[in-house]
Formats: C-alpha cells, structure tokens, sequence
C-alpha cells in the first residue's frame, strides 16, 4: 500500500538536494508533535523483531478506489450524549414516566440505580426537508438537518467509557491499538508538510477519560501519532514558541542563533553537515510560522466569529476550536478530532441541568462548522463526526429528587450524527426499540461505522493492514465490519 | 510456523537492501580478472540467490545442484546446466537470462549475467579440486576461509615512514604510511583548548568545567595532556560514558518489548551498573567478557544466599537477558517468543563480540559469510543448557533474589501481622454491607421489605424466580457488591437525611396508629374531646383537658413514649435511626481505606526484596540441541554438538563440553568465553578496538561495526587495527590504556578543518589526514545541557528515572500515576533525580524520552552497533521552543549570574567559556552586547513596566539559550 505513493507532490525545496543525509531520520527518532510530511526517513530501524526494514512517511498517497472523503474532523463527545433527550425521541418513555421499566438493563452505578422510567423533559420537532425530529436542545443541529445523517442504532456493546472509547476510535475494545487518525494518515498521509497530519484538540478543562490514549499511534510508527493543539500556549508543542520567545524576541533570538553558527560556520565552512543543519533551523521556522498562521483566527471575518459563536463568551472555546480545525483541514491537515473535557456528557444526575449546559457550549460551533465547510465547498470531502462513545438509559438514575435525576450508561442503542465527505444528506439511520434502549434494526455496530468511513476514503479497512506480531492488522481486526450503502450518497 | 517465514522475509528484505553494493564489488572483480572461477565469481551469486532450492538442506528442486561446478556439468532432470565456451546453449544461462530464474521478484542483474556468461564462454572452470561429497560438511570454497577477518591477527611490525617527527605514537606510523602513499600531510595539532574539549566529551561525554579548563591551559609542563588524560580516565564519568556505548551494542533496556505492551523490566538496572562499574573499575575486556558470558558459572556462594562477589558475577550475565522477551506476557505464543528471545540473544552476542551476522544463518546458510546453518545451531547449544526453549522459565520466575536468610525471616514475621489486620479489615467491610442492606430496605415499601432481604439473602444461584425479579425491581439493593461500597458512602449526608425523613413518616403513622387504636375504643363523644384536646396547643389546653390527657397517655405520645405503646415498632425505628446515624458520622471508605492503609503499612516494613535479571543454569542440565529446518522449530533436523563456528574452529581448537561434572553446570558458556578472550581468536580483540576507535573517531577502522563479514566494509587499516588488537591483548586487555595509545596520538590530536584537497581526494577521512567534526550523541547533549546550567547531579546506579507520558503523549521524567480514567495525576517532581545523566534515564523500547530520541538514540530491536546521527527540522523546533530548552537556559542564566559580578561582559564571558570551554573573540563579545542590548529593549517595549533587573535577565536567558542551541555547542571539533 505504501508504494502507491505520489512523490512529486511533497518533494520539493531543499531536502531533494545533495545532503540525502538531511532525511536520513529512524522512526523512532521523531518526537510526538513533530510528525512532518518532509521527514522521509530512509530507513526505518524495526521496533519489534518482525518488522524488518520498511520506510514509512507521510507523503500523500493515493487510496485503493477513489474515494468521496479527503479529511476528517471528529468531534468526540466524551461521556455519552443522551440520546433520547437529544436526536432519538420515544413518546413512550412521557408515557410511562416513573412507572417500571419492563425489561431487563445494566446498569453501571448501582447504587443509584432505578428501574422507573424517565421520560424526556425536552420537546422534538421534526426539521428541514427531510424532517429529522431534533431536540429543543439542539437549536444548531435543526438548521443543518439536511445536511447530516443521524445514526440511531450505534451499538458498542462494553458498558464503560474506556472500553467503548476504544471500539469507536480504535476499532476494538482493547487498549493499545492505533487511534482513526493514524490509520488514516498511515494509509493517505498528509497533504501539508508544515502542518502535523493528525491533530487532536484537547479542551482547556483537560484530558478525555483515557487521556494521550485517544490519539495514540499504537504499534504503527511514532510517525502517526496525533500532534496534540493545546488549549493552552504553547499551542503545539515545541512548535509555537514560548512565552518569552513571541515575535520579535524570538526573531532577535534566532537571528543571534544564526550569527552564531554562520560565525561558526566561517570556519568550518566545508561541514555540508553543518550547511544542512543550519537550512533546518529555517525549515523549522518556516513551519512554525505556518503553525502560528494556521491556529491565528484573527483575520476571520466577524460574521464567521459570530457563526461559530466566538463573540459569545458560552461558545467561544468550543467555536474557536472548530474554526480551527477547518482551517487545519483548509491547510492540508487529513485529521483532526475535537475532544470534550473528561466526563463532559457523562450525566449521572442533574441531567436537567447538566445536558443543557453541555448543549449551549458544543451545539451552535458544531453546526457552525458545517454550515462554514459547506459555504467554501469544503464539505463533500471532507467528513464531520459528532458523537461519544455511548448513549444513555431510558431509566431514572438517583431517583430521589426530580432535579438530581440522571442517566446511566448505555452502549447497546445510541446516536451520534455525520456529514459530509460523502455521507448521505439528511434523514436517519437505524432504530432503537420503543424505549431507546438498544438498537434493533440496521445496527450501525463501531466496525460498520469504521468499514464505511474508510470506504469513503477510497480505504478498504480490512486490506489497510500493518504487520504486527508476525501477522496482518487492520482496523478491523478480523471483526465482520460491513460498508453500509444507506449512509452513503 | 509464522516466525521462520518472517525471518525468511526479513533476511530477504535485508539482501535486497543490500544488493547494490554487492554487485558494484563483482563487477570491479571481473573487470580486474580475466580468469572468471565458479568459486570466486559464480558461486557467491548462486548462494546467494540458488542454493536455497538448489542444493541447500537436501532441497534440489529440478534435480539441479548448484553447489559444485562438477554437479554444475552434470546438471538436472534437464541434462547438463552449462556447455563450456557456449552459454547461449547452457541451460543455467538460459534460465537466469530469461528472468525465468530465480523465480518471483528477485532476478539477477545484467551485471551478474554477465559474469555467468563470461565464465561459461571461458570454458566453465573452477579454481581447486571440489571436495568429494558435500554430505555432511558444509563446503566454503578457499576463498571464502581466506577471507581477512578470519584469519588470524599478527602483530605487523611499524611501517617506516619519511619523517617519524611527526609520530608520536605507534598508531601514528601506520596513519602516516598511508598519507605517504597517497601524497597527503597530516593536518597540524589542535590548540590546547580543542583538544580539551574534544578529550573531555571522548572520554566522560560532559563538557570540561571552568576548574579543568585553567588547570590544563596553565600547566605548561611537556606531559600536561598526558596528565589530563590520567585525570579523566579516572572520573567516574568515564563508566558512565563508555558503559553507555557498551550497553548500545548489548542492546540494554529497561523494558520487554516484543508485544506493545512493552512490559517493565524492573532488576534489568543491576546489569546496567555492572556495566558501568566494570568501565570505571578497567576491569580486562576478557574478564568482563567471560563475566558476562559465564558469571553464573564462576560464582561460589549457594543462590540462597549470596556473598558480594558473587552477585556482581551475576549482574554481569544480565547481558544475556537483554534482548527483547515476550515470553512473561499473555497471549504470546510462547514457543515462538522463546526461540525468537534466543534468537535475538545469539544476534546480540554475536554483532557485539564478534562482529558478525550469524543471525542469517538461522533458517539457511549464511548467504555470504561462510557460515553455515549447522554453526548457528551448534553456537546455540553453548546457550542451550541456560536458554532451554522447551524447560522455559518466565521472567518473573527466573530472577534471582537478593534476599538473605534473615531477610526472609523477618518477611514471615511482618506478614503474620498483615494478615491479623486484614481480617479485621474484611470483618468491618461485612458490617457496612449489612448496614448499607439495612438503609436500602428503610427505602422500600413495607410489604415487600423482608421478601427482599430473604431474596438478597438467598444465594443467587437458589433464587427463586419471584426472587430476581424483586431484585431487578430494586436494582440499588439487588447490586450491593463489596467492591462499590464507596458508591453507596459517597453522599452519605443527603442520604441519611434522606432516610431520616422516612423514618420520621414513618413514626408518625405509627403514632397515629396507636392513637386511632386507643380512639377507635372510645364513644364517639369522647373521641371528638380527646381529639380536640390534643390538637389544641399545650399552653392554650384548659385544665381539663389536660386531666383528660393525663388519663389517656397515647393522645401525647412522641418518639419518647412510643415504645410503651408499640414496643416493636419503636424498636425498628430505633435501631433505623442508629443505623443512619452511622451513615451520617461514619464515611466507611475512608474508614476502610484507613485500615488498609494500616495492612499496608504493616507490610511496608518488610524489607524491599531485590532481584537480579540474571541468567543462571540448571545443573546435570543438558538438553539437546536440534538444527530447526527453515528456522522452523515446528520442522527439527539433525541433532548438533555445542561448537564455536567452523570457520574459527580451523584455526583454534576448542572443545565445548556435551555435559558437566555432576552436581555442576555444563561450563559450554564458560569454556567457550574462555576461548573468545583466549588470545588466538581472530575477532574479540579487534572488534572491540575497533569499537573504541569508532568512538575516537567517527568512524572505525572497520566502519561496519557491527559486521566484519563479507558484506562489511573493508578496514581502512587492516595493519593497525592489528596492531592495536596485538597492543591491547599484550596488555592483558587493559581497555583504559587502549584509550591512552589512542588519544595521546598525534593522528587523534590533528585538527578536524576539511580543505579543498582533502575533500577531493578522501572526503570521508578514511585516511584521516585530519580529526572529524562530530556531532554530540543525545545522552551528551542532555547531559551538556545539564552540566553547563549548573544542575547536573552525579548520583550513580540504582533504578532508572522513570519516564512517562505526560498530557499531550510526549515521554518526559516523571512517575506517572494514571487513574482510573487514564489520567495522568503525576506532579513530574522528582526531587533532582531528573538531572541525572542521561545513562540512568529508564530505557523503555516504546517510551524514548523525547528529548534524547530527537537526537537518535540507540535501537534496541534487539542492539546497537552503530548509532544514526540524524540531521532534521525536528532538531531545530526542539532547540527554539522545548520546555527543556527554556527550562536548562534559565538555569543556565541564573548559574552564571550567580558566579560573576554585575558587568554584563564578564557575564557572556563566563557563558561563552562554559559552553565552548574558549573566550569568545571581539567580535563574538561585540554581537553578545548588541544583542542583549535589543532584547532588553525589545522587552521594555512590550512591557513598559518590566524592571531592569528582570529584563536584562530575560533577555540574558534568551542568548544562554542561543549558545546552548548553537552548532558550535553541539558539535566537537
């Protein structure tokens, strides 16, 4: 799969040259947020014995089939929306308010646990041509309805977050496989050599529940790691400079540098070694400066700020975000995966409260997002991911008083929406049962999703594979993933 | 089944790789020669590409045998495969020509056609009689045994040479005679201050401080470079230098590797600080070697209970525990990871110690050095007594402790103790079960409340159907599990009030209840007066009603009096109310997390048991040993003897014992250490010296390092690198006076500038007409940075600084501390140990700590025997923008601030001085100035408010940073 790369699109500039020791870089060596399409390593040192000698880079690649989709941007809801509060309505459960659930359930905090039936506090409304019923929660996602595919029948099947966490961005339940993203950029690499190829944008409040896990690289080389944008400076991670070093102190900074090692050179002027190091310290400024360009949303116009909710102090974060990642992907980024803080959808009780707040701050970017790629053509290649790890049960949690109610976890039915890159416009997909509790017609189970995401990619995800411990992974693994021609266009 | 093939992949991926150079070198073969031979020209490509089916391991497909001219001529099932002077008739050509063979991707070059053709049409010939059968023995060709690195060393005489002022040492001879040759001079001696930098960084891999830099540049005495050299042969740092480049090859690693889950290797330090001692102690290359081969086998004192000189003999065997190890971990196949451990074990011994590849040979014969399969497999019977891959012990279970019998004394003690506590613990834990029951059932209606304690009562494999179901209705009684107990005490304050107010309820309609029994009784009439009497308040009641009252108690009863008229009730709700009081006082995790802590601590005082990752063999054990067909251990062939590798068997004889004296271990590990450092053995020595020359240099004599084969590189001066094999070995391999016959050359001495000459004739400096500019190696870089900023601490041995990964994936210092979230809760403090140098820093195969692997660290799949010095962008982000960077800069600043007045000059000076160990010229003091000057300025600008004091130290950590980033800094001349 590697061979089928195009070399004339990233080879350019000063590493085609004579000093082929300016690549000459082993795997191993290139440090997390440094991944860079113009590292080409020559020859990559095997980690593990079976390896042998491989090369691999981030020189983009062609896929297996033409596909619709180029990039991705996954907004990751970390906890668990709540589906039957937000885009899977059951009048039942109004209904049958309090009164006992009739079937069996997990339950994952027993001492909280209920059996009475809790129906949804919220109204739906049906929005937009093709009438997709949508939450009063969700006041973005019903102007972009027919734009995304709401998948209701979302099926895990691992009732905890770290687990389900792992099948929906890793492909299987175990820890330790690679993330979507480096699969991605392992299979297409990167479009940007100044840019990382996969990005993972961590909210200010902190870390996932599985922290750096979620965007590890697994056993696929280092190279394929997401590149963390902080919400904190320094934004990249030895990318952008350091609080003393902004600007023209950092230009005075590597102007001294560069003074000193031309003073240095003067002597040792036949050291090509020295020449080459000495045209890296421009590289790196160069690509820091594209860094900086790529994360300064100043020169926005005022109607995007206020599109993506940055002018209001609830939606700025996030917004500021997911203006972001379009610029990223505008820029040649392939991936990049927007994450909730730990636990942000995860709503045990006071969901009343709770989930509105988690809506007010995600929902008017997220749609924002989409209505911006789709106005600048962006958006048939590129797809859009909004969605958790898992949904919620149709049951009360803490039942004591009415306002501490919550939800516990569900990972047999839940919802999350997609769009664009070649995802069906408009409508739903698959059902839940009466209750919204598990999926039970066209379950859309983490494998189906990942088959028919990489299928939009022009990927096959089970003949993308990497040889580890003496055999052949993919994302798949071996497990029966189907491409699923109703999400598709 | 699926390892072999790998390997066969891999060795194939490896030739392919290396493909080009081999056939460059034929055709500059042929081109010389005009007498084409099967065994020089011919058969080294049939190896290589043929015999594999073609004659090897009794494979003769087509019934063609390639592996003699005369089975050549009489061919296959086809008829003869070559016809004398006409190779378009020949069928071998035929074949090779078409593409047809060899099959698959893997066809011969127009060049080797070539070749066979032109021998064909010079009449098919070979040089010397081929040998009578191939049965039994593998057959190398005369030219294959007569390569240089398998014959024996000879002391070579020194060369004369035109001017012999100009050498200093004997090493020098040999370097001028090819200079001589090549019509070059040697390049004049580097200044004073050159050469302790380029001396300190050799030798200790630290920069020289301010107090070496005077004393050297003031002694003035003829020998002041010799003393510098006896003066730092003697640091400590030189151990840890020097163990450094050895544990490279030895391929050292804190962790397992082989799966990703890259288990920790918790004792592997104790081989590490052998290591290191070994260096700073000179122990003799040939001692250190049969230490490490055969430590276990030397040692005196019982495992139980180790005297000192015994344990270092086992630390030092931790070197045949290096390589990569899955077999402690689940869900290996354990028979592939163990062959694939020894596998990897024989490849570190043998690139590190012989500088060869044997590891080809594991599935066929070495395609070019004249190694055969069989070799590899009686190589692998000296391990097999110790590595038996089918009486395996895991790594847990194999590591020897450092226990002492009193150790294990007061262990059982201790324990005794902890015991006792845990069982008051686990009574405590069946008290808040039943209590948190007893809260839960206060929740539930009355009618279903005893039905339920019976069903949770009821073992869950004898409920009855009824009894599930209430269980499912009730979820928060159904699931009471001990091990989320805290669930239910987590607010424990809301629930007790909770409870309370069901209580409460519920008194009051017990109350009531005895009331309307007490009313019930009564006449309609008095019922109304009783009634309005005890709902007029007390201070407003008349004096008959309160007669009245008195007569009839139960209209006034309360909690207090309620159990004169309903003893059982009062008693529930009593015993309800203390039961919620101990919700609401007793916080039951803390209390449990309390007295584990007390078991815990009982067990803290058990004295920490230490273990070696040694490797130790069973006595009266010696099992066979089995040539694997294809490298397959599912196919075994013949059995094999332990043995050294035929080629050096011819010149040395050795024999390795079949079994030991009883009672005793084998000694195959002992006697064959005993033969590598015998004296006679063409490669110990000169692999070694080569290695240390390498490290001097930039490159060895052999610049292959790790491969003296025929693939290597030829030595550049096969004569000194006797010579100084000789050298080393008639001083009883004493490693630190190989280290002073080195640098006190005048070739070591030379300065490093290139000129337009030399870089036309020897851009390379094979023949070192002058030093090279080299490039520090990470660990030297980090731990220069430490040193100059003041910070370095020289704490040596003990366990690895641990690494980890901090929030963004980055590997940085620090003990993690994940939660259950995966969250990292680690404060990174680690009390100074995170200035440490570098050789002490954790080796996790999949955790490089990022600031060392930016600047290559060594490969550890399985060893190192020679470093990539990589050149990227990644290099330079990290020198502009890295905590680290900015983090050592301002303690750099703030040393040098610290030591010197208030005069900026003097302040760069001392900068300049302990970053490049030389006084900055003029004009390098003249662009300092300037440059401080337009910082602070620039500062001031952005900052109007910005103190003097802080902006001139702001801006002077930005220049520290700057010289720390420099080339200058970064390389050594």
């Amino acid at each position: 799969m590697h061979s089928k790369s195009t070399p004339d699109n990233t080879s350019t500039e000063s590493n085609t040259t004579r000093r082929n020791f300016l690549s000459r870089v082993s795997l191993s060596t290139i440090p997390l947020a440094l991944a860079f399409a113009n590292e080409q390593p020559l020859s990559a040192k095997p980690v593990k014995p079976d390896l042998g000698p491989r090369n691999f880079d981030l020189a983009a690649k062609n896929s297996h089939q033409s596909g619709t989709a180029t990039a991705m941007i996954s907004m990751f809801m970390q906890g668990g929306p709540s589906q039957v509060d937000l885009m899977d309505p059951k009048p039942l459960l109004n209904k049958m308010h309090l009164q006992k659930f009739p079937e069996k359930i997990k339950y994952d905090n027993a001492a909280e646990a209920s059996s009475r039936i809790f129906g949804t506090p919220w109204k739906f409304k049906q929005y937009g041509k093709s009438g997709t019923a949508i939450s009063e929660l969700l006041p973005g996602l019903s102007e972009i309805v027919d734009d995304v595919l709401v998948i209701r029948s979302m099926h895990t099947g691992v009732n905890n977050h770290g687990q389900s966490i792992h099948a929906m961005n890793s492909g299987r339940i175990q820890e330790g496989r690679p993330a979507l993203g480096s699969w991605v950029t392992y299979a297409l690499g990167s479009e940007t050599r100044e840019l990382p190829a996969y990005v993972a944008m961590t909210d200010p409040k902190g870390l996932p529940v599985l922290g750096v896990l979620n965007w590890s690289n697994g056993w696929l080389p280092s190279l394929y790691q997401g590149t963390v944008i902080r919400p904190v400076e320094p934004r990249i991670l030895n990318l952008n400079p350091p609080a003393a070093l902004r600007g023209k102190t950092q230009d005075n900074f590597l102007s001294l540098l560069r003074q000193l090692n031309g003073q240095h050179h003067q002597r040792r002027n036949r050291e090509l070694e020295l020449d080459a190091r000495r045209t890296n310290l421009e590289l790196a400024t160069r690509m820091q400066s594209a860094a900086a360009a790529a994360l300064d949303i100043s020169k926005e116009t005022k109607a995007t700020h206020e599109m993506y909710g940055i002018n209001n102090p609830v939606t700025e974060e996030f917004g500021k975000r997911c203006l972001i990642a379009r610029r990223l992907v505008e820029r040649g980024v392939r991936f990049v995966q927007l994450f909730t803080k730990n636990q942000y959808w995860d709503h045990h009780g006071s969901i009343q409260t709770r989930l509105p707040a988690s809506c007010q701050k995600i929902d008017i970017p997220a749609a924002a997002l989409v209505k911006d790629l789709k106005q600048r053509g962006m958006l048939d290649s590129t797809v859009v991911h909004w969605g958790g790890e898992m949904g919620r049960l149709p049951v009360i949690q803490n039942d004591s008083e009415t306002k501490n109610f919550g939800r516990d976890h569900n990972t047999y039915g839940f919802s999350m929406w997609v769009a664009g890159g070649g995802f069906k416009q408009g409508g739903t997909y698959g059902v839940t049962d009466e209750f919204g509790h598990r999926a039970i017609e066209n379950i859309v189970n983490h494998y189906d999703y990942h088959a028919t995401l990489f299928h939009l990619f022009g990927l096959d995800a089970e003949t993308v594979t990497y040889k580890q411990n003496g055999r052949e992974q993919s994302l798949l693994d071996g497990q029966a993933g189907k491409i699923i021609p109703d999400l598709l266009t | 089944m699926m390892l072999p093939m790998r390997r066969v992949l891999y060795c194939t991926l490896l030739l392919g790789f290396l493909y080009p150079s081999q056939s460059v070198r034929l055709v500059a073969q042929t081109s010389k020669s005009a007498n084409v031979s099967y065994e020089k020209d011919v058969r080294p490509i049939f190896k290589t590409h043929c015999f594999q089916c073609h004659g090897e391991s009794n494979v003769i497909e087509g019934g063609l045998d390639l592996r003699l001219n005369r089975f050549i001529q009489k061919g296959g099932e086809n008829g003869p495969a070559t016809i004398a002077g006409d190779h378009k008739n020949s069928l071998v050509w035929q074949r090779v020509s078409s593409g047809e063979m060899p099959p698959e991707d893997s066809h011969l070059s127009p060049q080797e056609i070539r070749i066979i053709e032109q021998w064909i049409q010079l009449g098919a010939k070979n040089l010397n009689t081929e040998p009578e059968s191939l049965d039994n023995n593998t057959y190398f060709t005369q030219a294959e045994l007569d390569f240089w690195a398998f014959q024996p060393i000879k002391k070579p005489t020194l060369p004369t040479i035109n001017d012999s002022t100009l050498a200093r040492s004997p090493i020098d001879y040999f370097i001028l005679q090819r200079l001589q040759d090549a019509n070059l001079s040697p390049a004049t001696a580097a200044d004073k201050t050159t050469l302790l930098r380029r001396l300190t960084y050799d030798l200790l891999g630290l920069p020289p401080t301010l107090q070496q830099m005077k004393r050297f540049l003031a002694n003035n005495s003829p020998d002041a470079y010799e003393q510098l050299v006896d003066e730092l042969l003697i640091s400590p740092r030189y151990g840890e230098r020097w163990g450094r480049h050895w544990l490279d090859v030895a391929g050292y690693a804190d962790s397992e590797g082989y799966t990703d889950k890259d288990i920790k290797r918790e004792w592997a330090y104790y081989y590490r600080d052998y290591v290191v001692n070994a260096f700073n102690q000179n122990k003799p290359y040939d001692q250190f070697l049969v230490e490490q081969l055969a430590g276990d086998e030397l040692i005196q004192s019982p495992l139980s209970d180790l005297q000192p000189a015994d344990v270092t003999l086992l630390q030092a065997t931790g070197f045949l525990r290096m390589a990569p190890d899955g077999t402690g971990q689940a869900g290996v196949e354990q028979m592939v990871a163990r062959n694939q451990m020894i596998a990897d074990t024989i490849n570190i011994m043998t690139t590190s110690i012989l500088g060869l590849t044997v590891g080809c040979a594991q599935c066929h014969d070495h395609r070019y050095d004249p190694i055969s399969q069989k070799d590899y497999y009686e190589l692998r019977a000296i391990l097999a007594p110790a590595l038996d891959w089918k009486k395996w012990q895991v790594p847990s279970t194999r590591r020897i402790s450092l226990y002492t019998d009193e150790d294990r004394q007061q262990k059982t003690e201790i324990e005794s103790r902890a015991v006792i506590a845990t069982a008051k613990r686990q009574k405590q834990v069946d008290q808040h079960l039943d209590r948190t029951l007893t809260e839960e059932l206060i929740r539930v209606p009355d009618q279903v409340r005893d039905a339920l304690r019976a069903a949770y009562k009821t073992k869950s494999d004898q409920r009855t159907d009824k009894q599930k179901a209430l269980l499912e209705e009730y979820p928060a009684i159904g699931k009471i599990p001990s091990g989320s107990l805290y669930l239910y005490s987590r607010k424990r304050a809301a629930r007790a009030v909770e409870l309370t107010k069901i209580v409460d309820a519920r008194e009051q309609e017990i109350l009531e209840q005895a009331r309307d029994k007490f009313l019930n009784n009564l006449p309609q009439e008095q019922r109304t007066i009783l009634t309005a009497a005890q709902q007029t308040k007390p201070e407003q009641r008349t004096l008959e009603q309160n007669a009245l009252l008195k007569e009839a108690p139960v209209m006034l009863a309360d909690y207090a009096t309620l159990a004169q008229f309903n003893p059982t009730a009062a008693a529930t709700i009593k015993a309800n109310r203390q039961i919620i009081e101990i919700c609401r006082t007793t916080n039951s995790t803390e209390q449990l997390e309390t007295m584990q802590k007390q078991v815990d601590a009982i067990r803290a005082e058990i004295p920490k048991e230490h273990f070696i990752r040694a490797l130790t063999e069973p006595v009266d054990h010696a099992p066979d040993t089995v040539l694997f067909i294809r490298g397959n251990h599912d196919t075994p062939g013949d059995k094999v003897n332990p043995s050294e590798l035929d080629i050096f068997a011819q010149f040395i004889a050795t024999n390795i014992p079949l079994k030991g004296v009883a009672q005793q271990t084998t000694n195959r590990r002992l006697t064959y250490a005993q033969h590598l450092t015998n004296g006679k053995h063409p490669l110990t020595a000169r692999v070694f010296v080569n290695s240390v020359w390498k490290h001097h240099f930039g490159r060895g004599i052999v610049n292959s390092s790790g491969d003296f084969g025929v693939l290597g590189q030829m030595p550049t001066h096969p004569e000194l690198l006797d010579y100084l094999a000789s050298e080393f070995m008639d001083n009883d391999w004493d490693i630190k006076q190989l280290h002073r016959l080195i640098v006190t050359s005048s070739t070591y001495r030379q300065i490093s500038q290139r000129t337009e000459t030399l870089d036309e004739v020897d851009p390379d400096n094979k023949l070192l007409a002058r030093q090279s500019i080299r490039r520090l190696e990470s660990e030297a870089f980090r731990d220069a940075v430490l040193a100059v900023s003041g910070l370095l601490n020289n704490k040596m041995h003990g366990p690895g600084i641990p690494v980890m990964e901090d929030g963004v994936g980055q590997i940085v210092l620090g003990i993690e501390k994940l939660d259950g979230e995966r969250i990292n809760k680690a404060t990174g403090n680690l009390g100074g140990e995170e200035h440490r140098r570098s050789v002490y820093i954790e080796v996790r195969r999949t955790r490089p700590l990022a600031v060392l692997a930016t600047f290559d660290i060594a490969t550890n799949a399985p060893n190192c025997t020679k470093r990539a010095s990589s050149n990227v962008a990644p290099q330079s982000l990290l020198i502009m923008n890295s905590d680290f960077m900015v983090e050592y800069s301002q303690a750099f600043a703030g040393h040098i601030i610290k030591q010197s007045n208030d005069s900026l000059e003097d302040q760069i000076q001392l900068a300049w001085k302990t970053t490049y160990a030389e006084l900055p010229s003029t004009e390098n003091l003249q662009a300092l100035l300037t440059f401080m000057d337009t910082q602070i300025k620039q500062f001031k600008t952005e900052d109007a408010d910005l103190d003097d004091q802080v902006a001139h130290r702001k801006a002077f950590e930005v220049l520290c940073q700057a010289l720390l980033g420099s080339n200058q800094f970064l390389y050594i001349d």
